[in-house]
């Protein structure tokens, strides 16, 4: 039994309302693949950012060979020997293949770049991964494939012991994922360690040779390949205690408020089909990365669609823009609300209104802000916003609160139809007890809800059906009753297809 | 309402009457013309030009643009109103066509820079040497005057009592901008087009509209300056209007706002045009050069970025209690300062 | 067709294409004017451009990592006025210490510009828009008004200009012409093989990347614009030999020139590509226009209009085209590989 190259033990990590890491505890071994699975949220980034130096752990130690270290940022776990790749690679698109890989660690080849020798030992790195790439190729247009080919050779050149790769395979072919797996096969036969993060299970248990589950944080099972199975990654992944959630209310559901006919924006997502009535609140489940923002995004006009039907209370429409959209009444609270929900350095106040503007300005042109502190006060009152004022800037306050500024926003646009892109997240629980509540009541005022989120029990307590999403393809439509956790974590897991 | 570090921005403001203040003192030890009408009358007078396209400049700085192309178009319009004044057209028409020419202009520059994307910092930099250049191929070597007196007059002081028509243009233009950005919806948006532009578009601004009006307006306003400053001057060279972007520029970052976008107000800048011409006042009155002045200025607009980073950096120093709230790393927090340091992007974008 | 299209790469492409305009317009230039296939013509042009090239080699530096440097026309100035004051005062002065003098103020003039981009942060608009002022402000209060004088200088500096370096047949090729070709090469050189060189292009073409791989950013931005102020101190001394007689607003307006040099020949105003070559090519095109047209007695003034026009046409065309022919590159580039792994 060989040991360990890298151990954490006992890790955690929190963010202000989030308790990201709780004590876990993983460990590496040369020459093996171990796969990191859990579902948005679990933990997974995190844990990789501690390893790579950009986060530092509240509790718990690393050992590398059995040596307690310390990595305080990336360039120090760089000389431990730890590497990452990521989906978007990190390369220099001016410079050619050989000087990707090189670059930073030229030291010992003399005064001059030597090309040639460059070039013979890109080469020869490439070549021991079974890849053949022109090393004299700009990076810029390799595909991100070959792309991320080049980091790999890159890590190689480090000298990296320990390797991560972060969904690596999300945007590759098929072909280019067997190339990937034949590459990561040949690393683990030299003896690097590599952790695997996938949402792809078949892929997993193609490739790893033990798998590791995360849930909120926690560690939840670690076991050979040949122990684990679809069925149990699955409920270990999902399998939790069902809250007291705030179950939503049996929806009347009336007439037809939107209706999506094959809507499709090529390389994003295709061949979308679904109804949302007045009073329905539609849930948009599936994994990062699935389109379902995107889906969104083209509802809202910010990225129209290519193709397909929107029909919006029996009107066909061509969505172009997102102040078209609002005029149709269509409002969007987007996932990031600090970057694209909120102008943090604003009031409250001048938040709510700026959708509406037009509604607060007098004959002079000029805003009346007694009336947008009454409707800040308004909001402020029927939502229960914890702040001293209207008048005080959005970023003072608490995550739970600039959601509700971001949902007050958007519901002084009289929208009919809102959709609601991961509401909840990062907000603390009673916070989202109070935004359940409120969905709730719109609903049952008549708007229609289209909300995206990867937290299942709340997918599955709020809405009245649930769409299933992959990798921008529609996995099938599940009504209350058939749908749970495992089954929606299936489908979103590919594990079986619902018309 | 801009509400970015109140405190932050109050104390700015605060710091620049403070300024203001040494800055008046110190002038009236220098000359005791300082405090009479007529010298104040000048102080202002004499730059006129330069504070009214400070107004304009403020805007589209907030917007988290730059037009470096002001002050060539303040040139180009005052040669093409000589040239055509000079060709026996009527003066009230040349006017009319020096500044609808300059209005196209900046249309022209709004058009690469909202519509096509690119940096404004190279537009208006290519701007700048074209338009110059027109200016050169109209007035050549030449310099024509002799302009009627009623537009001698329009740049002249005791126009209306002791003031010119140009501080008169200059007070209502300040109004007319306090108000419309600290006021109106269109001011909103240019805050926040300027601190997010993403924010902006998913809240349905118009973005590229915007953008597109405030070229359009800075070419107006520069053809309106150049305009003055041929009825102040009296006679037109090709070279005329040269180098006053850097006490544009300088009058604007001073004032507290952001060469970044999303922060400043017009009291700031408004306040910072009171030190840069008092300052400038003083130095004539003191009998230092021009290019002294020039010196001083462009330290004034090194200084106007330098200190608050300086700032920033002393309160990061004391502020080792925020890193646990903070969700950045050391290296996430050094990546946004690299991004600081490339002009480019950081302008364009 | 593919395999031309794995060889040349679009930026070599506008590069060859400028030298295909300089081409067209010596043509043109030769048949409106006449004798202009002389070795006057040459020396014109190659002692108006001279000046330039070493500036922007600079200008290249530091464009080429994402910043400018609109000082060196000021820098320009001051070495120049300075060099000539010492060595008006001091005859004797040798020529290398003359020389060390005028890259030694440069440098340092360089080293603030660096200093307040790289670690007080402030973007290098901002910084160089004010050391432009400030340095010719000072060298304007250092002058106080007194003149550089040809008369006062000395004879092997007067005479520097006409030293030739070799002839071939009737065209004789200046020294000092030379000397700008060779920095040239020289800094072209360590732009390709100097791991330096390839870290200013990593640092324009990734920032983010560049810091995660370990570069020291800060020090090597704070390195380009040190040279820039060098070589624009270099180039303080060749306009001081060229001119002889310099006044406190020698070399204004010099940074345009510069920048047009550059932007026109190619280099990206974001960073991250482009070669002293095109550089080179940039400059020649500009000067040729300038002399050309200064010998059909055509407006001297049209340089600017043209100036800028080209500077705007550059930057479109780097914007709209080369990310197209990019594109189409990098589509062929798949093609090839997915025939060549389906011949596997």
């Amino acid at each position: 039994m060989t040991s360990p190259i890298f151990e954490m033990r006992g890790i955690s990590k929190r963010f202000d309302a989030t308790q990201a890491l709780d004590h876990v505890s993983l460990t590496l071994y040369p020459g093996q693949v171990h796969a990191l699975l859990g579902e948005n949220g679990a933990g997974k980034s995190t844990l990789i950012k501690v390893m790579t130096g950009i986060h530092q752990p509240d509790q718990g130690e690393m050992l590398l060979d059995g040596h307690p270290i310390q990595i305080n940022n990336s360039a120090q776990a760089q000389v431990h020997g730890i590497a990452a790749i990521y989906q978007e690679p990190m390369i220099f698109p001016d410079l050619n293949v050989a000087e990707n890989i090189f670059i930073g660690h030229q030291k010992g080849r003399g005064v001059f770049v030597n090309w040639r020798r460059m070039y013979r030992e890109a080469e020869a790195i490439l070549s021991s991964l079974g890849v053949h790439l022109d090393v004299r190729s700009q990076a810029r247009g390799l595909t991100l494939a070959a792309q991320q080919t080049v980091e790999i050779a890159k890590a190689l050149s480090l000298k990296t012991r320990v390797l991560i790769m972060d969904e690596p395979t999300a945007s590759l072919s098929v072909h280019e994922v067997t190339q990937l797996f034949d590459l990561t096969r040949t690393l683990r036969d030299q003896g690097v360690a590599i952790l695997f993060i996938s949402h792809r299970l078949e892929e997993i248990f193609e490739i790893a040779d033990h798998i590791t589950i995360l849930r909120d944080g926690k560690l939840i099972s670690s076991a050979p390949v040949s122990e684990v199975t679809t069925e149990s990654a699955i409920r270990d992944m999902v399998g939790r205690e069902m809250e007291s959630f705030f179950a939503k209310d049996e929806s009347k559901r009336e007439d037809l408020l939107l209706s999506v006919r094959g809507l499709a924006r090529h390389g994003v997502f295709s061949d979308i089909n679904f109804d949302i009535h007045h009073g329905e609140v539609l849930g948009f489940a599936g994994l990062v990365g699935s389109g379902r923002t995107d889906v969104a995004l083209a509802l809202f006009g910010i990225a129209p669609a290519d193709e397909g039907e929107i029909i919006y209370d029996g009107q066909p429409v061509w969505i172009r823009s997102p102040d078209q959209a609002t005029r149709l009444g269509i409002a969007y609270v987007p996932e990031d609300r600090r970057e694209y929900g909120l102008v943090m350095p604003m009031t409250i106040a001048a938040n709510i209104s700026l959708p509406t503007l037009k509604r607060y300005l007098n004959r002079l042109g000029i805003v009346d802000k007694r009336k947008e502190d009454a409707t800040a006060e308004m909001y402020r009152e029927r939502f229960s916003i914890r702040t001293q004022s209207v008048r005080l800037s959005a970023s003072k306050l608490s995550g739970g609160n600039q959601q509700k500024v971001v949902l007050s926003k958007w519901l002084n646009t009289e929208p009919r139809l809102l959709i609601l892109d991961e509401p909840t997240r990062g907000i603390d629980v009673s916070a989202k007890a109070e935004v359940h509540h409120i969905i709730n009541q719109l609903a049952g005022q008549g708007l229609g809800i289209l909300l995206i989120s990867s937290d299942l029990p709340e997918v599955l307590a709020m809405s009245d059906r649930i769409l299933v999403m992959r990798e921008g393809r529609q996995m099938g439509i599940f009504s209350r009753a058939e749908a749970n956790q495992e089954t929606i974590m299936a489908a979103a897991m590919g594990q079986t297809t619902r018309v | 309402m801009r509400k970015r570090d109140w405190r932050w921005l109050l104390r700015w403001e605060s710091l620049l009457a403070v300024i203001l203040a040494m800055v008046i003192v110190a002038n009236i030890q220098i000359s005791d013309h300082y405090l009479g009408v007529d010298n104040f009358v000048n102080l202002f007078h004499l730059s006129i030009e330069k504070i009214i396209l400070a107004l304009i400049m403020t805007l589209i700085i907030i917007n988290a643009e730059i037009d470096l192309s002001i002050a060539s178009l303040m040139g180009l319009s005052a040669c093409l109103f000589a040239w055509l004044y000079n060709k026996g057209v009527p003066a009230q028409s040349a006017i009319l066509i020096a500044l609808a020419a300059g209005t196209l202009c900046g249309t022209f520059n709004g058009f690469w820079i909202a519509y096509a994307r690119l940096p404004s910092l190279v537009v208006t930099l290519a701007g700048l040497i074209m338009f110059r250049g027109a200016a050169r191929i109209l007035l050549e070597d030449r310099s024509i005057g002799l302009f009627p007196q009623w537009f001698n007059d329009l740049g002249q002081p005791n126009f209306v009592g002791p003031l010119s028509f140009g501080i008169i243009v200059f007070i209502i233009l300040f109004v007319v901008c306090l108000i419309v950005l600290h006021f109106t919806a269109f001011g909103r948006y240019v805050y926040i087009i300027g601190n997010n532009r993403h924010a902006a578009r998913y809240a349905g601004i118009k973005v590229r509209q915007t953008k597109m009006i405030l070229f359009t307006l800075s070419g107006l306003v520069s053809s309106l300056g150049g305009l003055l400053l041929a009825a102040r001057l009296g006679t037109v060279r090709a070279n005329v209007a040269e180098d006053f972007e850097l006490d544009i520029i300088t009058m604007v970052l001073l004032g507290g706002v952001s060469i970044f976008g999303g922060t400043g107000t017009m009291v700031g800048v408004g306040l910072s045009i009171l030190v840069v011409l008092n300052l400038r006042n003083g130095m004539s009155l003191a009998n230092y050069s021009g290019n002294i002045q020039t010196s001083v200025v462009g330290i004034l607009l090194i200084a106007s970025v330098l200190l608050p980073n300086l700032f920033r950096a002393v309160r990061r120093w004391s502020a080792f209690s925020f890193r646990s709230r903070d969700m950045m790393s050391k290296d996430e927090e050094e990546s946004q300062e690299t991004q600081q340091t490339d002009t480019v992007g950081s302008i364009a974008n | 067709m593919n395999r031309i299209r794995q060889i040349i790469r679009p930026e070599q492409i506008r590069e060859l294409s400028l030298l295909l305009i300089i081409l067209l317009i010596i043509i043109f230039f030769g048949s409106q004017i006449d004798s202009y296939y002389t070795s006057r013509t040459f020396q014109r042009i190659s002692s108006a451009v001279m000046i330039i090239m070493v500036v922007a080699v600079g200008e290249t530096l530091v464009v080429i990592t994402r910043n400018i440097d609109l000082s060196v026309g000021s820098i320009v100035g001051v070495t120049a006025y300075v060099a000539g004051e010492q060595v008006s005062i001091h005859n004797d002065l040798p020529p290398l210490a003359l020389v060390l003098l005028a890259v030694g103020i440069g440098t340092v003039l360089g080293l603030l510009n660096g200093i307040l981009v790289t670690y007080g942060n402030i973007p290098s608009i901002v910084v160089t828009l004010g050391t432009m002022a400030i340095y010719r402000g000072v060298l304007v209060e250092y002058g106080r008004g007194e003149n550089v004088l040809v008369r006062d200088l000395p004879d092997w500096l007067v005479d520097l200009p006409r030293v030739n370096l070799f002839s071939i047949g009737e065209l004789d090729i200046r020294l000092l012409v030379g000397v700008a070709v060779v920095i040239v090469i020289i800094f072209q050189l360590v732009l390709s093989f100097l791991p330096y060189g390839r870290r200013l292009y990593a640092i324009g073409s990734n920032p983010d990347a560049a810091r995660m791989a370990g570069l020291p950013a800060r020090r090597i931005v704070l390195g380009a614009f040190v040279l820039s102020g060098a070589l624009s101190g270099l180039g303080g001394f060749i306009y001081l030999a060229r001119f002889g007689t310099i006044s406190f607003n020698a070399a204004q307006g010099l940074h345009m020139q510069a920048i047009a040099a550059v932007v026109v020949g190619g280099i990206n105003i974001f960073g991250g590509s482009g070669t002293m070559f095109g550089m080179l090519l940039g400059a020649i095109l500009m000067g040729i226009l300038e002399q050309s047209l200064i010998r059909m007695q055509i407006n001297e003034f049209w340089k600017d209009a043209i100036f800028g026009l080209f500077i705007l046409l550059a930057v479109a065309t780097d914007a709209l085209v080369m990310n197209r022919l990019r594109d189409i590159w990098a589509r062929a580039a798949v093609q090839m590989r997915e025939a060549a792994m389906s011949e596997e």
